[in-house]
């Protein structure tokens, strides 16, 4: 049960700036994800959590206390990293209990915890095996055993599963998941998959180009997206330009109405945005219709997925898996006013 | 059976076969012909018959016991002092630094260089007329270059343990920094965030990664040691010296009848040097495991 804050935190590399000037609060035992592409500054970050790497500027602060003078060894921020999991010359009882060894704790003790640990993972009785007979997941969990023995303050997860097939990775997902939750460790873990992301973490946190993004709940990145690299980031390329004037948006296709209570752009130059799986390709009614081009269809087998043409923008949307449009025909397409949401203009008059 | 599990069974020898033969002909053909003149087979000079006679006197020889000694000695600090050495410049060279890839080079350079021309230099270097010693003069540290330590033909054998040194550490070294190299940084920073210190990284996640690369260059480097006459021959005293440089004295003397002796301590020589080999192995797993 730790609270981490990231205050003003920056880290360069020669003349490139690896992570700019983040600010982030993480509450206790909250589970965040630091996602984006690679290369972005989220695993920067994670090593400056743990001491690992120093940071050029700024301040980590766990509960209030700076941690960046205290050494990696005594900070208590352990890190799961996604290869190299196990130590290979130990079986898995001295990996689980390495780390309550390091600190001197009774053979006796060490023996005890490192079984209850076990039965959390859910691998009981697999003290003896070496690491090379487990399978990528067991792997995987008895690393997690590993961290969590020592009651790390901070829990870091270098894309935790990233090496595991489908099957695994869900089952994976709700241990950290149980875990997180029946332990209450403050736990950031980091991935560059947006899925993973969203259903394992509170919030998430992501970052293009070592600069913090957006720090929010997973559904705000669907419906709240701060930018439009964001909202593409969550797969949503529906743009369109529009000006917009109180409670209604004027664009090339015409006016359209807005809900003010839902939307946070002041009036002016914005840009107009609608989730593909929330374009109604079946009007309900005569609000907000667009007249949108036919480019693709593709079956995707609970939906279909049609490709358009709005006004010189390339429009993705949803519709049920009998709609059967014609490619190349013009057809009214409507953006049902409560899931209208405005971007900020990328020429910044907004 | 039929021919073709046959034929599949005897690939594999007859493949091996001919670098078999030439190795059964040539060390089998040699061990044969030593053990034989060992235990008093050497019909050239008309002995035939079986005796151990040569072993007791070897045994019972006033310097054999202290030549072993020496022998064990140098090996065993020559591969101690390479061992350790050769560690602690693979966990300097193993992380990139301006200069390192240098370094690293110039750190490999004995390796193909022979151990007579490292004696040579040697001497050059630590006799007592050697460049040290001189550098120890002009600097006003010793009066005369007799008072510069006797380091060569010294009973402790400093320039051959030296010798030694400096071959040796870049090879069991560049296997230590391979190794190293492969394991990369992250066990370590693991176990870092699990709060080890600096010590017990080193003790309890490198030190068993890389010990089966010490283990076998160092079983290579005591074996050769223990089995090396030439450099104990040309820096060491005559008197007494190792059981290599014994052997090959008593091989080399005209008179035939020591041949037999000579042999009867190669061969007390390889037995010794296996029976350390077995128990440093099991004692450096031991040890590290525990």
């Amino acid at each position: 049960m730790t609270h981490v804050l990231l205050k003003d935190l920056t880290r360069r590399f020669d003349d490139v700036i690896a992570v700019d000037n983040l600010n982030l609060e993480i509450r206790s035992g909250e589970l965040v994800a630091f996602l984006g592409p690679s290369g972005c500054g989220k695993t920067t970050t994670l090593r400056m959590i743990t001491g690992l790497l120093l940071p050029t500027a700024g301040d980590i602060q766990f509960d209030g206390k700076s941690v960046v003078t205290v050494p990696t060894e005594k900070r208590g921020a352990v890190m799961v990293f996604q290869k190299h999991l196990l130590f290979p010359t130990m079986n898995v009882a001295k990996n689980v209990g390495f780390g309550l060894r390091m600190a001197g704790i009774s053979k006796q003790e060490i023996d005890r915890r490192v079984s209850e640990m076990l039965e959390l993972v859910r691998l009981p009785g697999f003290e003896q095996r070496r690491p090379h007979e487990l399978s990528g997941g067991q792997q995987q969990r008895i690393a997690l055993a590993r961290a969590l023995i020592v009651s790390p303050k901070v829990l870091l997860l270098d894309e935790p599963l990233a090496n595991l097939d489908a099957n695994l990775r869900l089952e994976m997902r709700e241990l950290i998941r149980t875990i997180q939750r029946e332990t209450s460790t403050t736990s950031i873990f980091v991935t560059h998959d947006q899925e993973e992301a969203v259903m394992l973490a509170d919030r998430i946190a992501l970052m293009f180009n070592g600069v913090l993004q957006q720090f929010d709940q997973p559904q705000a990145f669907y419906q709240r997206p701060h930018s439009a690299q964001v909202a593409h980031f969550f797969r949503n390329d529906n743009l369109l330009d529009a000006v917009r004037k109180a409670d209604h948006v004027e664009t090339a296709a015409g006016t359209l109405e807005i809900s003010p209570e839902r939307v946070n752009q002041p009036d002016g130059d914005v840009v107009l945005t609608v989730r593909p799986e929330d374009v109604q390709l079946i009007p309900q009614n005569d609000t907000n219709l667009v007249q949108a081009k036919v480019l693709t269809q593709v079956y995707m087998g609970t939906y279909k997925q049609v490709q358009l043409d709005v006004l010189g923008n390339t429009w993705l949307a949803h519709g049920p898996v009998d709609f059967d449009p014609e490619i190349g025909a013009t057809i009214p397409i409507q953006l049902p006013k409560a899931h209208i949401w405005l971007l900020p203009h990328p020429n910044g008059k907004s | 059976m039929n021919r073709l599990k046959l034929m599949e069974r005897l690939t594999v020898p007859l493949m091996l076969f001919p670098a078999l033969a030439i190795v059964i002909v040539l060390f089998g053909g040699g061990m044969i012909s030593g053990v034989g003149q060992s235990v008093g087979y050497f019909p050239v000079i008309g002995l035939e018959e079986f005796t151990l006679q040569y072993y007791q006197d070897v045994l019972t020889d006033d310097g054999f016991f202290e030549s072993l000694w020496l022998t064990f000695r140098l090996a065993f600090l020559s591969t101690l002092f390479s061992s350790v050495l050769a560690v602690a410049f693979a966990l300097v060279l193993r992380h990139a630094f301006r200069g390192s890839r240098f370094l690293t080079f110039m750190y490999q350079i004995p390796i193909p260089i022979p151990h007579l021309v490292v004696a040579t230099g040697i001497v050059l270097l630590v006799s007592q007329s050697g460049l040290l010693s001189r550098g120890t003069v002009a600097l006003g540290l010793t009066e005369t270059p007799r008072d510069f330590p006797v380091m060569v033909f010294d009973r402790p054998g400093v320039a051959i343990q030296l010798t030694f040194l400096w071959k040796e550490v870049p090879f069991i070294g560049i296997v230590v920094l391979a190794v190293l190299k492969s394991v990369g940084p992250q066990y370590e920073e693991i176990a870092q965030t699990l709060g080890a210190n600096a010590w017990q990284r080193f003790r309890y996640v490198l030190l068993p990664l890389i010990l089966p690369g010490i283990l076998s260059t160092s079983i290579i480097v005591f074996a050769f040691v223990f089995a090396n006459y030439e450099i104990p021959l040309l820096l060491g005293v005559r008197h007494p010296t190792t059981l290599p440089v014994m052997a090959f004295r008593n091989y080399q003397d005209p008179d035939l009848a020591l041949r037999p002796q000579a042999m009867a301590i190669s061969m007390i020589l390889a037995v010794v040097a296996i029976a350390l080999l077995v128990a440093y192995r099991w004692l450096a797993r031991y040890a590290v495991d525990r």
